[in-house]
């Protein structure tokens, strides 16, 4: 991944003179947080996706989640949700997990709507989510597909930090302990329901303040 | 696209005071806050704050401490701290537990209570205005009849008839009026009054001629209300005098005619019947198997939405005729009393505070002319009347606070010298058996024997400094808790308890400081209310403090009396032990209001009265 290289900001001011003018290029213009900058001075981006499979190549987005994540505070203002409009139906799996049905998806966005959007609120920002490899491989293959380049961001993910933190108190754990929605329960956090992309996004949020070691700590130690 | 906080709106509606918001608002009112998260150990609020805010309590546990360091609170899921939006905010706490709050800027507070009225009546700064919205009737709860005045049930205008008419006359007037009872007067004055069964009794049974003038017959100068006392009074007032019709007076002259069946209608009656079958039965059998109507009669009085206060006092207005009936059964097997006595009851029976299920207080004064041979009947009379109050449901006192134990069964000059030691050398245990002893009202005999041992004590109590001293003393042993934690209540640091004692932390206290302004200002009220409308007329107690206490005793009443009709419906025997978990987000904040107030007025009598005990 692009984050984990030295130089990424170098890497961006290229890629942006590389790109033609379009959302990717836009969101190339404001610089990569740096990595010594202190977590309380910056801003991050809690981002879910509720997505038909696991499978960027073949699995489509059917919704999106953010919030913001600024003065180690979550202002709910930010609050942002989009339902994606699909180009096939749905199957009867994704239905019942999501609780999106057709009708409901139908009144969604086109994605050439949504990812702009997105793209915008994530400038500056840092990528968080939970289990950041879903939400990273899905954008970057779009910003592929689309823009021809891959998204350059730095991300932490939640569920990473929450390893570390296990391992590093040499406690056993099992995958499922891993899950947002348990490790949220173990930290006492109230009880939100799963899979709905805003719900999870505020919910991962809200497990970043609570695994952060310190209110000083530096971005390099929370990032993927 | 619509952008829904299921979780936060769910919550907010779960929890007061956003429970009244509007659906529209509570919509958008998750956008204006912001979530934080302060681990444990954190200062709050939080000194990184920026702008100031109403903290919401999502998760976790903060203690709050006053600037003196006591523990003032603490605060748990659902819980709220304000103290950044008003004025006085010097309360400082630290989170106890890794903690989620939700901020919302004052300024959108203030909007928000702007956009709604209810809201912001939840919000009212004034804790006089909350605590009399929380006595008020509750809404939807049913109209409480008792609470209309005599005036407002009066059907038609009175009938009357000259006292120099004839019975014929009389009955005529009846039937062609359609009415079971007559008002008779002469001239402008009521002269007395003439129902069904005068004529019957008075008349046809004894073979009176039906000219004989109608006076012959009437009850001479009957029981009257005035048309400005509630209904509940008028019920009350038939309960004590054993009568079904009460003529009602509208400043004076004569308005109407207010009968039992008038209240019936309205579900208003069952008191006053209970009370007739009690003094009609003819044993202790009997009157077990009316008694156990009495716990029926306390859950319909609560559902009718009846005052707390009024059915305090006519639970012990029947306890009242019960006891009477047994001192008239036991006088006709013991014979008439061998010297004068007043049968005088304690407690919440004395102060006509009562419910169903309450232990028996009373005493037993005697005149002086008692002889020791004479001791045997009042011990018997005594005995009788406390096995026949326990057969009916009213336990024995534990305490043995009652007539059939010699210590309280005595003559006039003991009682005197009872009182004249509790109250020169106060000790704090003697003071606890004393309280129940300065609320006796008599019931039964001679009152004029209670009243001069009362009248005397007072005079005492009233000049006492050190007495009230030893007095604050002891009631302050009944500390009203700090509030609830989670679904526990919250006694102080480090005690909590499953259930809330209503009796112990919540009337116990308001009765003692009542008791307290009673016996320092020589008002010779024992019921609660009346104490205290009588210590705000003596400017002995502010009247905004004082409204504020009587509202505060009315709520936590309310919720015994609802407390107990749950435990009737549910089968089990009523007590005073409320599960937090039962009272909502509103009746929480209130209950805090009436603790917060108590213990205001408690400390005010500590330091008045902390002198004193030492001087």
């Amino acid at each position: 991944m692009w984050t984990r290289l030295p130089g990424a900001d170098l890497r961006r001011r290229w890629l942006r003179r590389r790109l033609p003018p379009n959302p990717l290029q836009a969101y190339l213009a404001a610089p990569l947080p740096a990595r010594r900058a202190r977590c309380r001075e910056l801003e991050f981006l809690a981002l879910d996706i509720e997505t038909s499979g696991l499978d960027p190549a073949r699995d489509r987005i059917l919704s999106l989640g953010t919030v913001v994540v600024r003065d180690l505070a979550v202002p709910l203002d930010s609050a942002w949700y989009r339902l994606v409009r699909p180009g096939r139906p749905l199957s009867g799996d994704n239905v019942r997990i999501h609780h999106i049905t057709d009708d409901q998806a139908a009144a969604g966005l086109p994605l050439s709507t949504v990812l702009p959007e997105l793209l915008e609120q994530l400038a500056g920002r840092v990528l968080l989510a939970h289990h950041a490899a879903l939400e990273l491989g899905f954008l970057n293959r779009l910003c592929r597909d689309w823009y021809d380049a891959p998204l350059l961001t730095r991300a932490v993910d939640t569920q990473l930090l929450a390893r570390r933190r296990l391992q590093r108190r040499g406690q056993a754990f099992r995958g499922r302990d891993l899950r947002l929605y348990n490790l949220r329960a173990e930290l006492g956090l109230p009880r939100y329901r799963a899979h709905h992309a805003l719900s999870d996004a505020l919910a991962t949020a809200e497990l970043f303040l609570a695994l952060l070691p310190d209110a000083d700590c530096r971005l390099r130690e929370v990032l993927c | 696209m619509e952008v829904e906080l299921l979780e936060i709106r769910d919550f907010l509606a779960d929890h007061a005071p956003f429970d009244v918001l509007s659906p529209d608002l509570l919509e958008v009112l998750p956008h204006q806050l912001v979530v934080r998260y302060l681990r444990r150990g954190t200062a709050f609020p939080p000194a990184d704050a920026t702008a100031p805010a109403l903290y919401i309590l999502r998760s976790g546990a903060v203690e709050l401490r006053n600037s003196d360091g006591t523990l003032s609170d603490k605060l748990g899921e659902g819980d709220l701290y304000a103290g950044l939006c008003e004025a006085d905010s010097s309360v400082s706490g630290v989170t106890v537990e890794d903690s989620l709050l939700y901020l919302l800027d004052c300024r959108a507070l203030a909007s928000l209570r702007e956009a709604s009225a209810a809201f912001d009546r939840q919000f009212a700064a004034d804790r006089a205005e909350r605590l009399r919205r929380a006595a008020a009737p509750r809404p939807g709860a049913g109209i409480d009849v008792l609470s209309l005045k005599a005036a407002d049930l009066r059907h038609r205008e009175p009938v009357t008839l000259d006292a120099d008419m004839t019975i014929r006359q009389a009955a005529q007037l009846m039937s062609a009026q359609r009415v079971s009872s007559v008002l008779v007067t002469e001239g402008e004055r009521l002269a007395g009054l003439i129902t069904d069964s005068d004529l019957r009794h008075r008349c046809l049974a004894r073979g009176l001629s039906p000219d004989s003038p109608a006076r012959s017959i009437m009850t001479p100068d009957p029981v009257t209300i005035d048309g400005d006392e509630l209904l509940a009074e008028a019920l009350l007032c038939m309960t004590r005098m054993q009568v079904h019709h009460l003529p009602v007076l509208i400043q004076g002259r004569l308005a109407g005619m207010l009968t039992l069946s008038d209240l019936a209608r309205h579900q208003g009656s069952s008191p006053v019947l209970l009370a007739t079958d009690i003094q009609r039965a003819d044993g202790i059998e009997a009157l077990a198997q009316i008694c156990r109507r009495l716990p029926e009669l306390q859950l319909q009085l609560g559902l009718a939405n009846t005052r707390p206060s009024y059915i305090g006092a006519a639970i012990a207005s029947i306890t009242d005729a019960l006891t009477r009936r047994l001192l008239e059964l036991a006088e006709s097997r013991l014979g008439p009393a061998p010297v004068p006595y007043v049968w005088a009851a304690g407690g919440s029976q004395g102060r006509q505070e009562q419910t169903v299920h309450s232990d028996q207080d009373h005493a037993l004064i005697i005149s002086d002319d008692l002889r020791d041979t004479d001791r045997e009947y009042f011990a018997e009379l005594a005995r009788f009347v406390s096995d026949g109050l326990n057969a009916c449901g009213f336990p024995y006192c534990p305490g043995n606070a009652m007539a059939s134990n010699p210590q309280w069964c005595q003559p006039l000059q003991v009682w005197h010298g009872y009182f004249n030691d509790w109250i020169e050398r106060p000790q704090p245990k003697a003071l606890m058996h004393a309280s129940i002893f300065f609320d006796l009202r008599a019931i039964h005999g001679e009152p004029v024997l209670l009243q001069s041992l009362q009248e005397q004590v007072l005079a005492r109590t009233r000049a006492n400094r050190i007495f009230i001293a030893h007095l604050t003393a002891a009631a302050l042993q009944h500390r009203p808790p700090l509030g609830f934690f989670r679904n526990f209540v919250f006694i102080h640091d480090g005690e909590h308890d499953a259930t809330l004692d209503l009796k112990r932390r919540g009337l116990l206290p308001i009765v003692d400081l009542a008791r307290i302004y009673a016996l320092s200002e020589g008002i010779d009220a024992v019921n609660t209310r009346e104490r205290l409308e009588a210590a705000i007329a003596t400017g002995a107690l502010g009247i905004d403090l004082g409204s504020s206490l009587l509202d505060a005793l009315e709520f936590i009443a309310g919720l015994r009396i609802r407390h107990q009709a749950r435990c009737l419906r549910e089968g089990h025997s009523p007590d005073n032990y409320l599960p937090p978990d039962t009272l909502s987000g509103l009746e929480r904040n209130h209950l805090k209001d009436a603790f917060r107030l108590i213990q205001s007025l408690q400390a005010t009598l500590e330091n008045r009265y902390q002198a004193g005990r030492f001087s």
